[in-house]
C-alpha cells in the first residue's frame, strides 16, 4: 500500500463544451461516483486545487496566447483557435484551476506527503502548443509540471510518458530541443489518429536528439504492439536517461470500446501498461511519480480504466 | 492545381556559354539537382541533372590520383553544352499538377523546366515540389484523424458519406477512394480536420457504413499459408 494522492475539484466541471462533446464535464462525474461507490476514494489523499501562478505557466505558454485565451474566454466565444476546442466563460479559469491543482499534486510528492498522485483534471493538455490550443486542450499540464519541476523543485531530469491514444504534439514541439526532458509517447499510428504527428523518426531536435521517442501503433494492434513497444522502446530509453521524476499524460482513449481511436488496446492491455509504469518508476526514481488525466471518452469504461489505474499507483493491485 | 502554382519561382539557371564546372558550382551552392540552361535570351535549350554532372565527372575515389585532377580539369573546362539533355520535356505554367505527375512517370525524370509559349524558361518543378503539392493536397500537414471507411460499390455513397461529415461541421482535408480493396465494395479515407471524430463514427454507423480496420484488411490480402 503506498500514499497515493489524488486531485479532484468540482469546479473542473465547469468547463462546458456543448451538446455532443466527447470531452465533456460526464467524463469526471462518473470517475468521481464510481471512487466514491467503491470505497477507493477513501484510501487516497485528497489534494485541493488552487489557481496557478502566472510566472509557472508563462514558462511554457507566451503571454500572449494567455491573453488571447483569457480575452476570447471573457467575451463569450464558442471556441479557441479551432470549432473542436469548444470553450466557455468558465474555461480560462477551470485550466489555470487544474494547472495549480497538478502543481500541488508535484509538491506533495516532492514534500514526501504522497508517494505518487493521479490528477483527475479537465480540460486536458498534450495536444496544447506553447501558443495555440488544439485537441481539447488549452494548457499544457504536464509540460508546465515538468517545467516546475526543474525550476521551483531543481529537479534536472525528467521523463515524460505518455500513453493516450493520441500523440501529445505540444508536448513534444516543448521539448523537442531540450536534453533535460525526455518525452515518451505511445499512440495509434500518425497515418489514421489524430494529430497526425509522433512518427518514429522524431527523435528530438539538435541538444534535444535522443531525448524524444515515439511508437507509433497501427490500427487494431493494441494489446501485442504495446506490450512489445513498452519493453522494447520505453524501458530502455528510460533506463538510459534516467529520470529523477516521472510525469504521465494518463489517457484512456486506447480503449477498444473508445471510438476515438482504433487501436484496440483491452483493459488488460490497460493493466499492463499502469504495472510496467508503476514499476519504472519504482525502479528509476524512487516511485515519484505524478499521472495526469489526458483523454478517454467512452463514458461506461472510462471509471473502470482509471480506477484500475490508481489501484495500480495506490499498491492495491 | 496548375504548375504556376508549384514551381519553384526563384529563377536559377544556367546559361549555355557556361562551362561544366561553373553550372557544377551553381548548383552546389544553389542546392538544386537540376540546372535549366538558356541561351543568352533566356530560352531553353537543355537541363543538365546532378547524374549527367556525375557521369561526366571521374570517380571521386581517384581523387588522390594526379591524373584524376587533369582529368576533372579537362572536364570542368568543357562547355556545359556538352553535357546537357537537349530539347528536354518540358511543361507550361498553365499544365497540370497531374500532367507533371504523368510526365515525370512518363519520362523518368526529377525535374521539368517550365516555359512559356515562346519557349522562354520560367522556373523548373521538381518531384520535391510535387511532394509537397500532394501534402498539401492530402490535407496531412494539417492536424487530423483518418477514417477507413467501407462501402457497397453503389454510385452516391460518397456524397452520402460528405453529407454526414458535413452535417457535424467537419472540414475535410481529402478523401482518397480505392476500388477493389474487396470484392462489390469500395474503400473510402477521408482525412478530417479534427479530433472530435467519435460523433461522424457513429452517424456513419447508423448509415450502415463499416468502419474498416485497415491492419486486418492487410493481414487478410496476405497470401495464405497452406
Ligand atoms: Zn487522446
Amino acid at each position: 500500500m503506498r500514499r497515493t494522492g489524488f486531485l479532484y475539484d468540482p469546479r473542473f466541471l465547469l468547463h462546458e463544451t456543448g451538446e455532443d462533446h466527447p470531452e465533456c464535464p460526464d467524463r469526471l462525474r462518473v470517475i468521481i461516483a464510481a471512487m466514491e461507490q467503491s470505497g477507493l476514494m477513501e484510501q487516497l489523499v485528497p489534494i485541493k486545487a488552487e489557481k496557478a501562478k502566472q510566472r509557472w505557466i508563462e514558462a511554457v505558454h507566451h503571454i500572449r496566447y494567455m491573453l488571447r485565451f483569457e480575452e476570447t474566454c471573457a467575451f463569450g466565444m464558442p471556441s479557441l483557435d479551432h470549432d473542436e476546442n469548444r470553450i466557455c466563460y468558465d474555461t480560462y479559469d477551470v485550466a489555470i484551476l487544474a494547472v495549480g491543482g497538478i502543481l500541488k499534486a508535484v509538491d506533495a510528492v516532492m514534500a514526501g506527503e504522497v508517494d505518487n498522485a493521479f490528477c483527475a483534471v479537465r480540460p486536458p493538455g498534450h495536444h496544447a502548443e506553447s501558443d495555440r490550443a488544439m485537441g481539447f486542450c488549452y494548457l499544457n499540464n504536464v509540460a508546465i509540471a515538468a517545467r516546475y519541476l526543474q525550476e521551483n523543485w531543481k529537479i534536472q531530469r525528467i521523463g515524460i510518458i505518455d500513453f493516450d491514444v493520441h500523440h501529445g504534439n505540444g508536448t513534444q514541439h516543448i521539448f523537442e530541443q531540450d536534453p533535460t526532458v525526455f518525452y515518451y509517447s505511445i499512440h495509434e499510428h500518425p497515418s489514421f489518429a489524430y494529430p497526425g504527428t509522433g512518427r518514429d523518426f522524431d527523435i528530438g531536435i539538435g541538444e534535444g536528439e535522443g531525448f524524444t521517442k515515439n511508437s507509433p501503433v497501427l490500427p487494431g494492434r493494441g494489446d501485442e504492439e504495446y506490450r512489445k513497444r513498452l519493453t522494447e522502446e520505453l524501458l530502455p530509453a528510460m533506463s538510459a536517461f534516467q529520470p529523477q521524476f516521472l510525469l504521465l499524460s494518463a489517457g484512456f482513449d486506447a480503449h477498444r470500446q473508445d471510438l476515438m481511436s482504433g487501436v484496440n488496446l483491452s483493459t488488460e492491455g490497460y493493466d499492463y501498461v499502469s504495472r510496467l509504469l508503476i514499476d519504472l518508476g519504482a525502479q528509476l526514481c524512487g516511485g515519484r511519480l505524478v499521472s495526469i488525466l489526458e483523454g478517454g471518452y467512452q463514458l461506461d469504461i472510462l471509471p473502470l480504466l482509471v480506477t484500475n489505474h490508481i489501484k495500480y499507483l495506490a499498491g492495491l493491485r | 492545381m496548375f504548375v504556376f502554382n508549384q514551381m519553384s519561382k526563384t529563377l536559377i539557371h544556367g546559361e549555355q556559354a557556361m562551362t561544366v564546372g561553373e553550372a557544377r558550382d551553381l548548383m552546389r551552392e544553389k542546392r538544386v539537382n537540376h540546372l535549366p540552361i538558356t541561351d543568352a535570351a533566356g530560352k531553353l535549350v537543355g537541363i543538365v541533372s546532378d547524374r549527367d554532372m556525375r557521369s561526366a565527372l571521374p570517380s571521386d575515389l581517384l581523387n588522390a590520383d594526379s591524373s584524376y585532377r587533369e582529368e576533372a580539369a579537362a572536364v570542368l573546362h568543357k562547355p556545359v553544352s556538352s553535357i546537357m539533355t537537349r530539347n528536354p520535356v518540358c511543361v507550361y505554367p498553365f499544365n497540370t499538377f497531374q500532367d507533371v505527375l504523368l510526365l515525370m512517370q512518363r519520362h523518368r525524370v526529377g525535374a521539368l523546366p517550365v516555359v512559356d509559349e515562346n519557349g522562354f524558361l520560367r522556373g523548373v518543378v521538381s518531384g520535391g515540389d510535387m511532394l509537397n503539392a500532394f501534402i498539401e493536397v492530402m490535407g496531412i500537414d494539417q492536424p487530423g484523424t483518418l477514417l477507413c471507411i467501407l462501402a457497397p460499390n453503389q454510385q452516391g455513397q460518397i456524397k452520402k458519406i460528405v453529407d454526414i461529415i458535413s452535417d457535424e461541421g467537419i472540414s475535410t482535408g481529402s478523401i482518397l477512394v480505392a476500388r477493389g480493396l474487396q470484392k462489390d465494395k469500395k474503400a473510402f479515407f477521408p482525412y478530417l480536420l479534427t479530433n472530435n471524430v467519435r460523433q461522424v463514427k457513429k452517424k456513419l454507423m447508423e448509415h450502415g457504413f463499416e468502419m474498416l480496420e485497415p491492419v486486418q484488411w492487410y493481414l487478410d490480402q496476405l497470401p495464405k499459408k497452406d
